[in-house]
């Protein structure tokens, strides 16, 4: 029996929540990173599981750009990282408060 | 880097009480939502048909395909970005008023090197440089 | 061919061109203005006697007009007041215009000797301040409602503090023109109020109505009908719960306010004698014969409205009769020049007064005539003393010039005999006949309007002695006896510019009187008494002095008593002749002693003027200032505290809010997690699922 659509989509859900949970708790810029994809990946869930819901393989063609996109993002984004590290001479996100009135 | 990873207990808590929330609320829609039983891919292989579609190629599969369409653009435009984050990946990376060499990215794990011990090692020239050198080596002492 | 009436705003334009010539060219003409001046008070004149005999039916035109001539503002509702513009002209007007654009003419003559030959800088202002002066009073003169009228009576204020103020370097000029200025208007902002009065009563403010396809009902006419058939069915609104007459009484004392600062009566006198400290023809013209007039003037345009309130022409007439006596008893005391002068003007401003609550309409009228003629000669005369004696005023420096200057001594005697009342020049008719006026008013009407009226008379008598007297004590103090200074014995000579003026209105004070000898006509009959009859007659009906005569006795109920005019005319004769007779005593001598002396204490209370200038400054700082204070306390704490408070409570919300920002990236994060889910459950609920 086919697994039924609504479960993908609470499995896209908590992948997603995970990560945002992720974003908002830790403090290492590392793990920061580390939850951005997790959130990219559960968007990854959602399109394959309505792909096959309405039988168009664009969804998955799709997913492979994203996979790639979260890839580049990750590159750029430890780039920041280091930046950061060279300004505030920690990673930790909670440090860098200059922006604020 | 040899310790196994340790449960975090120095989060932030509150804020997570959002994240949950927001799980709360996708989960109670998602399993409330009413769908239809799904489509399947119908004929031909998923795999060679995603192949075909990304390069325009879908007429010459000859057994016939999934419904899709043609990505070649999109695919140009993804190669063209992912270089550009390459690019600026290295931009982001490099120091400020340093030469263009990537021997900059060999920097001492984070430690900050004077002045005189970076003109030390680049006085050597940058053939020498490259391949493991006392830097290196340090890096690899150092945790 | 268009009539003369076509051309009566050009009367008041022509000045106001020479204003505009003064001021932006006068430095390139050799005379600095003074000939736009003179030329365009010429054609005034010259249009004003046209006007004149247009009135007086000569070239067969309609004998008055009316006209409104600009919309400036347009009411909008059926119900709502239009302000307009426009031209009145009946017999009253044009005498005014005649004596306005005629004094004006020979100021302006005068100053050419008075400030051209004495080397005076600044002619340009000077000229260009006479110029706008002559067209707003002209301007003020044919107006033909009270707004417009309130515009030019402004004006001629403004003009009043230019002109006193012309030599604005030294101390005292610049002060003075400031009080005067200010004095004027304090009156003039209960004028102001009552303007507004008279709008939101009659919705309309003309003096008289205007005929024509739709008639527009004056003021007055409406008062009158409200008077007789009651306030709403003349369309009339009264306030505060007053009825017609008390209304009526309160509007008339409004607006007398502005009358007696502008008038210089009391308590608003104050500022005349100060405002001697501008030049000589400055106060001829402006101080002496059309700015002070205006405020008579008013009252004498809308007598018809005034004749309806008895109470307000008591008011009148006692303050009239009051400031003369009041006003001449201060100039037996003064030592210079023009400050007895000053006095005088109020002293006859206040006859002027007496006459119209006494309900002498035509009296007053020649008063004013007689005295702009007299009192300008006077103070032209002043004027060429003082350039004879180099600028020096106090008459106890001077003696002996009657040998030396007689052109200047003989018109100056004839302003003065005119001045004191005597027989046969112009002030002796005159003021006569506003005492019989008063005195006969006075004894024939019941209660207390008659007690009022003859106490006012009883003052206008006494004022007559002091008058002759404080008048030619002036005249032998100046003109007779011995040289007391080096300067009177060698004074400098006068020019024609000067003699002129002096001459021409020398001659009016000796005959200007007889343009209305009522006495000579009761005794021989003839019918010699032609302002009369210029007043009577008029094509608008309701501002006739026959018309005004019906309402002094229907509706003011103040009859005449049955007296001849020779018995009072013969005792006020013969108070001015002891009056002229104590002055002769006491100082037609070689050397006069300053007799004043011998009065001690009360001398010290007149040359103090009775202490009114104090006072004025003790209301102004003890009372006004502290009332002033309270309201910018309430505005600062109040009004300003409101304002404020709302800012702060902008500031502080916004301070309590800024922390939100606290740069940590990851509690914004937060933020937008939970509105994410609090836009998820909106969505939610908004679809119907929950």
């Amino acid at each position: 029996m086919a697994i039924v659509t609504q479960y993908y989509l609470v499995l896209s859900a908590a992948v997603f929540c995970i990560g945002v949970y992720g974003i908002l708790t830790r403090s290492n810029a590392l793990m920061f990173l580390m939850s951005v994809e997790l959130l990219l990946n559960a968007a990854n869930i959602n399109l394959v599981a309505f792909s096959f819901y309405y039988g168009n393989l664009t969804g998955q063609v799709f997913t492979l750009f994203t996979m790639a996109l979260a890839a580049a993002e990750v590159a750029v984004g430890i780039g920041i990282i280091l930046v950061l590290y060279r300004n505030f001479e920690d990673i930790d996100v909670t440090k860098a408060a200059t922006m604020r009135w | 880097m040899t310790s196994r990873p340790r449960f975090a207990t120095d989060v932030n808590y509150a804020n997570g009480t959002a994240a949950l929330a927001l799980f709360g609320v996708l989960a109670w829609t998602f399993v409330n939502a009413d769908f239809l039983p799904p489509l399947g891919f119908g004929e031909g292989e998923v795999t060679r048909s995603i192949g075909f579609a990304m390069f325009d190629m879908l007429e010459l599969i000859p057994d016939g395909h999934g419904e899709t369409e043609g990505f070649l653009v999109a695919f140009i435009v993804i190669a063209v970005v992912l270089d550009a984050a390459l690019d600026g990946a290295v931009m982001l990376a490099r120091r400020e008023g340093e030469d263009e060499s990537l021997v900059t990215a060999l920097a001492d794990g984070g430690r900050r090197l004077t002045t005189r011990e970076r003109d030390g090692l680049d006085d050597s020239g940058p053939a020498a440089d490259s391949g493991p050198d006392p830097a290196a080596d340090s890096w690899e002492g150092e945790d | 061919m268009a009539g003369a009436y076509d051309f009566v705003p050009a009367i008041a334009a022509l000045p106001l061109l020479a204003f505009v010539v003064s001021l932006f060219f006068g430095q390139y003409l050799p005379r600095r203005g003074a000939e736009a001046g003179i030329v365009a008070t010429a054609g005034s004149l010259v249009l004003s006697m046209w006007t004149a005999l247009t009135v007086a039916g000569v070239t067969g035109s309609a004998t008055t007009y009316n006209e409104n001539l600009y919309t400036w503002v347009a009411g909008l509702a059926d119900s709502a007041v239009t302000l307009r513009l426009g031209v009145l002209v009946d017999p009253l007007t044009a005498l005014m215009l005649l004596i306005v654009s005629l004094i004006s003419l020979l100021v302006h003559v005068f100053s050419l000797g008075y400030m051209n030959d004495e080397g005076e800088t600044g002619l340009p202002r000077y000229y260009a301040g006479l110029g706008l002066f002559t067209a707003s009073m002209l301007g003020f003169v044919f107006a033909n409602n009270l707004l417009m009228a309130f515009m030019f009576f402004e004006l001629v204020g403004l003009c009043s503090y230019l002109l006193i103020g012309f030599w604005f370097r030294d101390a005292g000029p610049p002060s003075a023109a400031k009080k005067a200025f200010l004095v004027t208007r304090f009156g003039d902002y209960f004028f102001l109020i009552g303007v507004v009065g008279v709008f939101a009563t009659f919705g309309t403010g003309l003096f008289a109505p205007i005929e024509g396809a739709e008639t527009l009902h004056s003021f007055p006419e409406l008062a009158e009908e409200a008077i007789a058939s009651g306030a709403s069915e003349a369309g009339v609104q009264t306030f505060f719960g007053l009825g017609p007459e008390a209304w009526f009484t309160v509007l008339g004392l409004l607006v007398l306010g502005g009358v007696v600062g502008k008038s210089a009566q009391f308590p608003l006198h104050t500022w005349l004698p100060d405002a001697m400290e501008g030049p000589t023809p400055v106060s001829a013209l402006i101080h002496a014969a059309t700015m002070v007039a205006a405020g008579v003037y008013l009252v004498a345009r809308m007598y018809g409205f005034y004749l309806l309130s008895p109470t307000a022409l008591a008011i009148i007439a006692l303050v009239g009769g009051f400031t003369a006596l009041f006003a001449a008893t201060m100039g037996v005391v003064k030592q210079e020049l023009k400050q007895v002068l000053a006095y005088s003007t109020i002293s006859q401003y206040g006859y002027m007064m007496l006459a119209l609550g006494a309900g002498g309409y035509t009296a007053a009228v020649f008063h004013l005539t007689t005295h702009a003629v007299f009192k300008a000669l006077l103070f032209l005369g002043a004027g060429s003393v003082i350039i004879a004696m180099h600028h020096e005023e106090n008459m106890w420096t001077m003696g002996g010039l009657r040998e030396r200057m007689p052109v200047t001594y003989y018109t100056f005697l004839s302003g003065s005999l005119a001045l004191a009342g005597i027989v046969p020049f112009a002030g002796f008719w005159s003021k006569d006949e506003v005492l019989y006026e008063a005195l006969i008013h006075g004894l024939g009407s019941e209660g207390s309007i008659g007690t009022l009226l003859l106490a006012g008379y009883a003052m206008g008598l006494l004022a007559v002695f002091f008058t002759a007297f404080y008048t030619f004590r002036m005249v032998f103090l100046t003109f007779h006896g011995k040289p007391r200074t080096d300067t009177a014995r060698d004074p400098e000579p006068v020019r024609w510019n000067v003699k002129l003026p002096l001459a021409v209105l020398g001659i009016g004070a000796a005959t200007v009187g007889f343009i209305n000898m009522v006495p000579v006509k009761k005794v021989t009959g003839a019918e010699i008494d032609y302002l009369h009859k210029w007043l009577a007659h008029g094509g608008i009906e309701l501002t006739t002095s026959e018309h005004y005569g019906e309402l002094l006795h229907d509706v003011a109920h103040i009859e005449q008593a049955e007296l001849g005019p020779l018995a009072p005319g013969a005792v006020s004769l013969l108070l001015a002749l002891a009056g002229v007779g104590a002055a002769w005593t006491l100082y037609n001598v070689p050397e006069p002693e300053e007799h004043t002396d011998r009065l001690g204490g009360v001398k010290t209370l007149l040359m103090h003027n009775y202490y009114q200038d104090e006072y004025q400054v003790w209301l102004a700082q003890g009372v006004t200032v502290q009332l002033a204070r309270a309201a910018d306390k309430f505005d600062q704490g109040v009004v300003d505290g409101v304002v404020n408070g709302i800012s702060s409570v902008s500031l502080f919300v916004g301070s309590r809010f800024r922390r939100i920002q606290s740069g940590v990236v990851v509690n914004y994060a937060t933020l937008m997690t939970l509105s994410l889910v609090l836009l998820l459950l909106a969505f939610v609920v908004a679809g119907g699922v929950l």
